[in-house]
């Protein structure tokens, strides 16, 4: 029997009641993301009653400290402010487990205290685990949770799973851990995290392309000269993450995961519904139809790695990547790279996208441009500079997310002189209110049984696939393409300049 | 009220003859450069009460801090006698993240005397073209609202507590749409239930409370005396998802009113006999309780008058459990707010509507 008062109330699919399991609980994201994300759903009353939180971690904690330092962090972080009121009803459902991660007594006292919560709740057994520990652990928690049986739903319940990046360090960690995963959870129970899929602009892609009339029909190569991902960030490796980032690089960290699903958002085919499958069948036809750079010398035609020298970001002095606190003084990570992809579909067909991450550029900012072909400019040709530029369609993913469209408009006078203006819509100007942040969508979403916008085992190997060779070609090859250097504070190296070049292209100004 | 706003008024802004009204706006833009004209809706404010005008302006300023709009308060003074038409304009800024000045466009218009098909013409020539409508009418609708007016409007928000005999006034509406069949109609008395029926539907969703459904017997609602129709509305989404039929179909003999309560009974699909019965209570906020009883199983949601939160308890066999959610606001503004914030069609309201009307038989 459904309940019937959950008819027609919202449309989104009906989150649960449940228990939450982190594992890794006592680590920075549990305290900056998750816990202050399900507190945030508790006070806006989306989180369904009677969820509970259990912490998994090693540390010796009582539920009174762990609790303690969660709102200390909340009374900081939290987008809505801290309401004592609500806090004090949340937190009564937030518990302490301790316990090593390859202690198999751990998970079976983490199993009766699991049951126990379900008898005291009626019946349920809905579970969620999170898996927020180091990555070296994902193997082992999973491993330990199959021994227990706490993978298996029990009475009409459920047992999902949610990973965390890094999914895998290359397409063999990936598979491997794809096997580890589907042993222990079904595939529809696997909810593989990427943050970049629940901000609202990633979201708003699908509704800009299928629910415009006017964008659909030149979203093809015959109206689209090229297409851009940038994310540029600011900051470097403060706060130790070089030892983190050193080992991964830009490819790694960033384009085989968030980029790469923007990317097949912005070139899917329409999806026949909007079920998880139905989006994501489509999204990994993309990752599936990139042409590969399986050579060392097409990698080196195609793709620019560089790392930045000392120079100056926001005014202040900044040091080289190779002087970075953590980072190997001669270490031949990228931390900047610049990929020229071709798809290989009939709508695609010889339209480069072209896509960059660069840590320590001049400022933050991730976008998706679309560059539509000039129009034939068999009337205003003879004008003095022609048609300045032509239309580009411009999705910003944050900060200042929002839309503009460059279009060319006369400028007003006697004479027939041309100029581009911009449309602009900015989400904080239209929508006063902020949208919820990416972790609070995600979490509702995998209580909810909503995998529409987390990574499938097909689309997380197949984008492997795809970064493995320039990663060989990189790090294995006899003859591997060159690291070049820019100046930090600097749009990039010269060398990603040129990669456009070739194609009559150039990196859009942001 | 037309002689006592004066023409340079700070809640209306600045008087203007009716004619130059696009170009006095334009004047007020020229004049800053750093902001932003914002707008995302029509929102026509329509009021015959007195000094509804300074009112509905102090409510556009809050709600245009999340919902850019074009607004037009219109207000009405039929006891003048002879016909006038004055109008104001003003921006309403506010910093959007503490950065960029974000303005939304206030026209207000002060008719007098008769004003049939003066005040279509006038409030519709200055529409943002190609964004929706949105009429929120206040009060009690009067003939004012004909066919053509519904023709040109997207959305009709109205708040049926403020009306004597609502199935009066929504067959009003059903006689004006006829022609027009997408019009939305939003009742803020409706929106006033959105976080009880949210409330109920989580409390539900435990299995011991869903066992228990079947077997309801009683529903309580406590209710403030001027928000039966809320209480009402409630009731009527209860009984339609829960598919309970009506005792009037079955003529079962359950007293309809005693003093300040009033019940209904019901039949479960499962034969059994439900009693509901609305209390109205001075001290109550709008909605102030809801327990609804079954064997072994108690489900209760209340809120204190003014309190931001919901206090949500179930018993029953073996577990309790006890939460906070968040509260309807009280304010029309808010509710408005709140509503223009889910969007949506309504067509739950719809389907709960002819069960809410049946109530009033």
């Amino acid at each position: 029997m459904s309940n019937p008062f959950r008819d027609d109330l919202v449309s989104r699919n009906r989150p649960e009641p449940c228990t939450v399991v982190i594992f890794g609980a006592t680590g920075d994201l549990t305290h900056r993301k998750l816990v202050p994300a399900l507190y945030h759903l508790a006070v806006e009353g989306e989180l369904p009653t009677g969820v509970k939180i259990i912490g998994f971690a090693r540390r010796d904690k009582s539920d009174a400290e762990f609790r303690g330092g969660l709102e200390q962090l909340n009374r900081r972080v939290s987008r809505s402010g801290h309401d004592a009121k609500v806090w004090d009803t949340f937190v009564q459902n937030i518990h302490y487990h301790r316990s090593e991660f390859t202690d198999a007594d751990g998970y079976r006292r983490l199993a009766e205290r699991l049951d126990a919560i379900d008898a005291e709740r009626g019946g349920h057994g809905n579970r969620l685990f999170y898996i927020a520990s180091a990555p070296e652990f994902f193997d082992d928690i999973l491993l330990q949770l199959k021994t227990a049986g706490l993978n298996q739903p029990k009475n009409g319940s459920w047992s999902r799973v949610i990973v965390e990046k890094p999914f895998g360090t290359d397409l063999a960690t990936a598979r491997r851990l794809n096997e580890v995963v589907n042993q222990t959870f079904q595939e529809s129970d696997t909810y593989r995290i990427d943050h970049y899929l629940g901000k609202e602009t990633a979201q708003n892609l699908m509704v800009l392309r299928f629910a415009n009339a006017i964008f659909e029909p030149l979203w093809n190569s015959r109206y689209i000269s090229h297409i851009q991902i940038t994310c540029a960030e600011n900051l470097g490796m403060e706060g130790g993450r070089g030892g983190y980032y050193d080992t991964a690089g830009a490819l790694r960290d960033m384009v085989q995961n968030h980029l790469l699903q923007l990317l097949s958002l912005v070139a899917m085919e329409p999806p026949t519904d909007l079920t998880a499958d139905g989006v994501r069948d489509e999204k990994v036809k993309v990752i599936r139809s990139l042409r590969q750079w399986d050579t060392p010398e097409k990698v080196a035609a195609n793709v620019v790695r560089a790392q930045y020298i000392s120079g100056h970001v926001d005014g202040n002095p900044v040091p080289g990547y190779r002087e970075e606190d953590r980072v190997d003084p001669e270490s031949m990570t990228e931390a900047y790279v610049a990929v020229r992809l071709l798809i290989d579909t009939w709508r695609w067909s010889g339209v480069p996208f072209y896509i960059r991450m660069g840590k320590r550029l001049p400022k933050k900012s991730t976008e998706i441009s679309v560059h539509f072909k000039d129009a034939p400019c068999v009337l205003f040709n003879a004008l003095p500079g022609g048609i300045p530029g032509g239309n580009v369609l411009v999705i910003r993913i944050q900060p200042d997310e929002g839309i503009s469209l460059r279009m060319v408009s006369k400028i007003p006078g006697t004479s027939m002189r041309l100029e581009p203006v911009k449309m602009d819509f900015h989400y904080a100007t239209s929508f006063g209110k902020g949208s919820p942040e990416a972790y609070e969508r995600l979490l509702l979403d995998a209580i909810a049984g909503d995998a529409t916008l987390f990574a499938r085992r097909d689309e997380v190997e197949e984008a492997w696939r795809f970064i493995d060779h320039i990663e060989h070609a990189w790090h294995q090859s006899d003859n591997p393409p060159p690291m070049a250097e820019f100046v930090a504070g600097s749009w990039g190296p010269k060398e990603a300049d040129d990669l456009l070049l070739q194609d009559g292209n150039a990196w859009r100004r942001l | 009220m037309s002689n006592t706003i004066p023409s340079n008024c700070p809640e209306l802004g600045l008087e203007v003859p009716v004619a130059d009204i696009d170009q006095e706006l334009k004047k007020l833009w020229e004049q800053d450069e750093a902001r932003t004209n914002a707008s995302l809706i029509n929102l026509v404010v329509y009021s015959e009460k007195h000094g509804a005008l300074l009112e509905n302006s102090e409510i556009i300023r809050d709600l245009t801090r999340e919902h850019a709009c074009r607004a037009i308060l219109v207000g009405i003074d039929r006891d003048e006698p002879s016909p006038t038409l004055r109008a104001w304009i003003t921006v309403h800024c506010h910093l959007a993240h503490g950065m960029k000045s974000i303005c939304c466009e206030q026209i207000a218009f002060l008719l007098t005397g008769k004003v049939t098909g003066r005040f279509r013409n006038t409030v519709f020539a200055h529409l943002n073209s190609d964004l929706p409508l949105l009429f929120w009418w206040q009060g009690e609708l009067s003939s004012l609202f004909s066919e053509r007016m519904a023709s040109v409007v997207d959305r009709l928000i109205i708040d049926s507590s403020e009306w004597a005999d609502p199935p009066a006034g929504f067959a009003r509406i059903r006689e004006a749409s006829q022609a027009r069949k997408t019009i939305i109609v939003q009742d803020l008395a409706w929106t006033r239930t959105w976080q009880f029926r949210l409330g109920i539907a989580g409390l539900f969703d435990d299995p011991a409370a869903l066992r228990a459904l079947p077997g309801l017997r009683s529903v309580e609602i406590t209710h403030h005396p001027a928000h039966r129709n809320s209480a009402l509305q409630l009731l009527a989404w209860l009984a339609v998802q829960a598919g309970w039929r009506d005792s009037h179909e079955l003529a079962l003999d359950v007293p309809r009113r005693n003093g300040p309560s009033e019940s209904f009974g019901f039949e479960a699909k499962s034969g059994a006999a439900i009693t509901a019965t609305l209390s109205a209570d001075e001290a109550s906020a709008p909605l102030g309780r809801l327990e609804m009883r079954a064997a072994e199983v108690t489900l209760k949601i209340s809120r204190e008058p003014g309190s931001p939160h919901l206090q949500r308890h179930l018993e029953a066999p073996g577990h309790t459990l006890h939460a906070l959610s968040p509260a309807d606001p009280d304010t029309s503004a808010q509710l408005l707010a709140q509503q223009l914030a889910r969007g949506g069609k309504n067509s739950l309201f719809l389907k709960i509507l002819p069960r809410f009307l049946g109530f009033f038989r």
